[in-house]
Parts: C-alpha cells; structure tokens; sequence
C-alpha cells in the first residue's frame, strides 16, 4: 500500500476508535438500532383493543365475538354498562368496537341481514385496513361454522409462500434496516470527519504537505470505506444472529453490494463535507440525504405505490438499489438477474459520486 | 540544501468587498530569518498563505528564486513547510503519533525518520512527552509540537504564522531560541507575529498594517529611519492603528 494511503488509514482508525464515544457509535448503535427496528417496525397489526356491545342473552353474537378474541389479533378492551363506543374511541380505550343489532344477531340473521355494526379508529389508516381485513376472515370463518361449511367451491387456491414462509416482517424488514444504518454511518461519519479537519484548521497542514489532491482525497475516504464495510459486516451477523435473518446467496455477492454502496455513500459524505462549513451543517446535511433516501428506498413502503415523480427520484436513491440486492441475496439466494441490474446501477451510481465528490473537493482545495 | 529566496510584487487579495493586502512588495532573501510585523488584522496571515501557495492572488505575483533563479512553485513545494496559526494538530492523537503521521506524509525513511525525530525531540525537550496527547500539552508545547511536525521534512523554507500567539514568556523565549538553532543553518526562516518586541529578534522584519507595507529591512536601520526608539513607536508614528 501506499506509505501515504497507510499513514492516514492508520490515523484515522487511531482516532475513530481510539474515542470511546465513536466506538459505541460505530459498532455498538448500529446494533442496538437493529434490534430495535427489527422488532418495533413490524408491519403486522396487533394488540387491536376492541370493545364488544351486545344485547342480553345474544348467544351467536358472543360465538362471533369470541372468534374476534381468539384470533390472537384483538385485546378485550372493557367498558361500563351503557357507555357510548364512540365516546369509547374518542378516549382511546379502545381501536375498535363491535355493536350487536338491536334484536339480536339470530334474528337479524334469519331476516336477512345478519348485520353488525363494526366502528374503527382510522386516525391510523394502516391499522383500521388491518383490523377490516381480520374482521371479514373472522366473520367469514364464523358464517361457515353457523351455516355449514361451504368448501365445495370449483376453483380454489393452493397457496404457497415462498422465501418467508411465517410471513416475519421482520425477514424483509431486518435486511433493510442493514442497508440504512451502514448508509447512516458511513454517510455521518466522512463529512463529519473531513468537516472536523477543515474546523480544527489540520486541514490546512495536509493540503500543504506535498501530497497530491488524490492521495489526500483517498486518505480521508478509505478508512472510512474500511470501516463501513466492517459495519455492514458486523450487521449482517447481527441479523443472523438475533433475528435468525439467513444469508442465503454466496458472500461474494454480499460483499460487492457493500463495497459499491460504501463507495457511494463515503462520496456522498465528502460532497456533503465540501459544502459544509463546519459539523453541524455536515451532520444536518448528512441527514438532507440520508431522510428522503431512507423513505423512497423502499425499506418500509414499497416503491411500486408511490406516486410517478417519487418512482423516479427513488431509482437515483442509492439505497434502494442496495434493498432490493440484500433481500435478493440474503431471502432469494442471490438471483444473478436481480443482482447484476440493481449491481450495475449501484456501481455506476459509486462512479458517479466518487467522480462528483473528487470534481468538489478539488474545487475546493484550489 | 537549496538556497530558496522569495519576491513578492504588488501583492493585492480580495476576500469579497474586504481587501486584506493592498499592494505589497518586498524581498525574503535567502537564508535568513524574516519577520512580518503588524497588528491582527493587518493582513498576515493572508501574505503567509499566499507564500504557502494556499491561496492565489487578487494581483500582482509572489516569484519563487533557487539559488538566485526564478523557479516555480512546484519546485519548492517539497522544501517548503507551514505551520498554520489554528491549532492545527489532532488533539485525540499522541506527540509519537502525530510524528508517525508526518513522517509519512512527507515519506521519510526509517533512518531519516529515527534520527530526525530523536533531535527534535531533544530540541524541544519534548522526549519524555511522546505518549501524551496533543490535546493535554500546554500552549508552549502545542506550538512546539507543530513546529516539530513542520521541521520533520528539514524543509529549507519554513513559514510560521504567528508560533508564539498565546504562550507564555518563558515559553516564548524557548521558541526564539528553537528558531535562532534553525536560521544557524541558513534556512529561509518567515515568522509572523504581532509582538512588537519579537521584531527586533529578526534579521529583516517587513512592517504591515491594513494591508500595506510600512517599512522593510533590518531592523536597526528600519527603526533609525523612522526615528523611533522601538516598533511600537514607530508603529504609531506610521499613523497605524495599533
């Protein structure tokens, strides 16, 4: 290696790691913030509390309400005598209510139209979509069970899931989240890191040591291109560890899609960083990209349903490309026709920023 | 060693609607030890990073001389050390570790490096301070420390902007001392500072104020000129806004 290249790979891993504080945030976050988002970011709905009103003495209304509680989706949620549900709602002490039809629901169900009344909190769309969608299965399932079981249909499904065969969220979410926190702290760290020499005024004893504007670029990028990948290394054991997340494609794979992610985001912290006067405006620039790049990256919102602008500003997000390449690997097993497409859209991407990056830097420099 | 020397002609710089240096001209001849004089504010630290090549003229020229001959800058970048006036070391890095880190930018052999290093140490009576981090050293060693890190590549030009700002008189005069063993071996030596009394340490001092040459010379000869007992006098007498 160049003398240069080893003087400050060295000097900057002395100093990343010598600080404890950077120590807890380079290895020590990334995996407390997995953890956190593998289990709190679940897309499944549970724990809906769900408040029963029925007439006396309605004894298929409590078989359906009984079905509700032990789906395993709902919590009892309680109530006096005579309280209004809305009133119930309103206070939060319950998402969701059932209401029996005033004569009963055998009778309502013998004239005609068996019909409940089923009132949801939607101030949170995603939750008051799920609990309609468990509410029909479970009134389906119970009709079956009063009426007889109506399995004789002509054409039917035979369905198999494939990859994720529990359906875990946290399979398809845990992936992503790697994707985002080594992005986070590559991204953070090189414009924190080059906007501290310029603050500190080391910059300038660098710059005017006889060094090309090439090797000092490298310099100050290369560890941190070394300790990102160390990052995305250290998270993907995390994830297999805690979250039973496999890796099922070949490492090698895995391995090009860090480096040309690494390569990408360590750009983009350096661009930041010329920009950038001191810390705080490279740490809020940091997060300028890294906020829009999360959202469009498909991580926890499926591109596809985003609006056409949206669609179009996320195929330049390098993270997404870098999503859908990890599931593919780590869920799929590596597809080679996923994996060179959304690879050569990364590394072009990695060419373009390190290209934009060093244009910017040398600006700066003179 | 090459005997560098260097001319600056009408020197003017712009930042925006501020002029820092209006017109400068005068002559860093070589092998000795020269002093820029004046207030903060007087424009300094931009002549010096002009020098250094860190920043490029609003007008007129800074020509570069080896051994008499013009030159170009890039020939005497390699021989050419500056030490800024911020604190420019890593305060989280160790004087041994700081010395590593420059000993490889300037690619210095190991046997260079050993013997180099045991010497300035030595000189600045840093030795049993090597493991100390930059950021626990006292003013007068910090400064110390970047003046051993400059002197690291035995450069035969050497800019110090303002070495001795903020350090205590004792410790001050340990860096005259420092600098004196260095113009003993006929180094192009450019101190600047904005201590009157450093000024007579020099052997040319060139005088700004507002960004404008007061007087250039020896010291003695600038201040019988003037007829001033000392720079502050002369200073005033000038009409600068001391």
């Amino acid at each position: 290696m160049n003398l240069t290249l080893k003087a400050f790979v060295k000097k900057e891993l002395t100093q990343a790691l010598r600080d404890v504080r950077m120590r807890a945030l380079m290895f020590g976050a990334p995996i407390i913030q997995l953890t956190i988002f593998g289990l709190a970011l679940s897309t499944e709905i549970k724990n809906i509390k769900l408040a029963v009103f029925s007439g006396p003495g309605d004894a298929m209304f409590g078989r359906v309400a009984d079905g509700f509680y032990s789906s395993g989706w709902f919590l009892r949620a309680g109530h006096a005598p005579g309280e209004d549900p809305y009133e119930l709602i309103a206070s939060g002490r319950a998402d969701a209510a059932l209401i029996a039809p005033a004569a009963g629901l055998a009778r309502s169900a013998e004239r005609g139209g068996g019909r409940m009344q089923l009132l949801v909190d939607a101030t949170n769309a995603t939750k008051a979509r799920a609990v309609e969608a468990y509410a029909r299965n479970i009134i389906a399932a119970q009709a079956a069970r009063e009426y007889g079981a109506r399995d004789d249909a002509a054409l039917k499904f035979d369905v198999r899931v494939l990859y994720n065969p529990a359906m875990e969220s946290s399979m398809f979410l845990v992936p992503g989240v790697m994707g985002m926190l080594v992005c986070l702290i590559t991204i953070i760290l090189t414009a924190m890191s080059l906007t501290r020499e310029k603050e500190m005024g080391t910059f300038e004893t660098i710059v005017s040591a006889p060094l090309s504007n090439a090797e000092v670029l490298l310099g100050k990028t290369v560890p941190y291109i070394l300790l990102g990948l160390a990052d995305a290394a250290l998270v993907v054991a995390a994830g297999y560890l805690i979250f039973g997340v496999p890796v099922r494609g070949p490492l090698w794979q895995l391995g090009l899609a860090a480096l040309a992610l690494v390569v990408t985001t360590v750009s983009i912290g350096t661009f930041i960083s010329t920009v950038a006067r001191n810390q705080q405006q490279a740490m809020l620039g940091g997060f300028m990209f890294l906020f829009p790049a999360i959202l469009m990256s498909g991580i926890m919102y499926p591109v596809e349903n985003m609006p056409r602008a949206v669609i179009a500003a996320a195929y330049l997000d390098p993270l997404m490309y870098f999503v859908r390449l990890i599931r593919n690997i780590m869920l799929k097993g590596g597809d080679v026709h996923v994996l060179w497409a959304n690879l050569g859209a990364l590394g072009l991407m990695a060419l373009l920023a390190a290209g934009l990056a060093y244009k910017r830097f040398r600006q700066t420099l003179n | 060693m090459e005997n560098f020397s260097i001319r600056t002609e009408n020197l003017k710089k712009d930042f925006g609607a501020v002029s820092a240096l209006n017109g400068v001209s005068f002559d860093l001849s070589a092998g000795l030890l020269h002093g820029l004089i004046g207030s903060n504010g007087a424009g300094k630290t931009t002549t010096m990073r002009l020098l250094a090549g860190l920043l490029r003229p609003t007008a007129g020229s800074v020509n570069y001389f080896s051994g008499g001959q013009p030159a170009a800058f890039a020939d005497l970048r390699p021989a050419l050390a500056y030490m800024p006036q911020q604190a420019s070391l890593y305060p989280d890095l160790s004087v041994a570790e700081h010395l590593e880190f420059f000993r490889e930018l300037y690619r210095l052999d190991a046997a260079t490096y050993a013997a180099r290093s045991a010497e300035l140490l030595e000189i600045t009576r840093l030795a049993k301070f090597r493991e100390r981090r930059a950021g626990q050293l006292s003013g007068g060693m910090y400064k110390k420390l970047g003046l051993m890190c400059a002197l690291l590549q035995s450069p035969s030009v050497l800019l110090l902007d303002e070495p001795t700002n903020g350090v205590d008189p004792i410790s001050r005069r340990e860096f005259w001392e420092l600098l004196y063993g260095l113009a003993a071996k006929k180094i192009l030596i450019v101190v600047s500072t904005a201590y009157m009394d450093e000024a007579e340490r020099c052997s040319r001092v060139h005088l700004l104020d507002a960004g404008r040459l007061l007087a250039s010379g020896e010291p003695r000869a600038v201040l019988k000129e003037a007829g001033a007992a000392n720079f502050e006098e002369l200073f005033i007498k000038k009409g600068a806004r001391v």
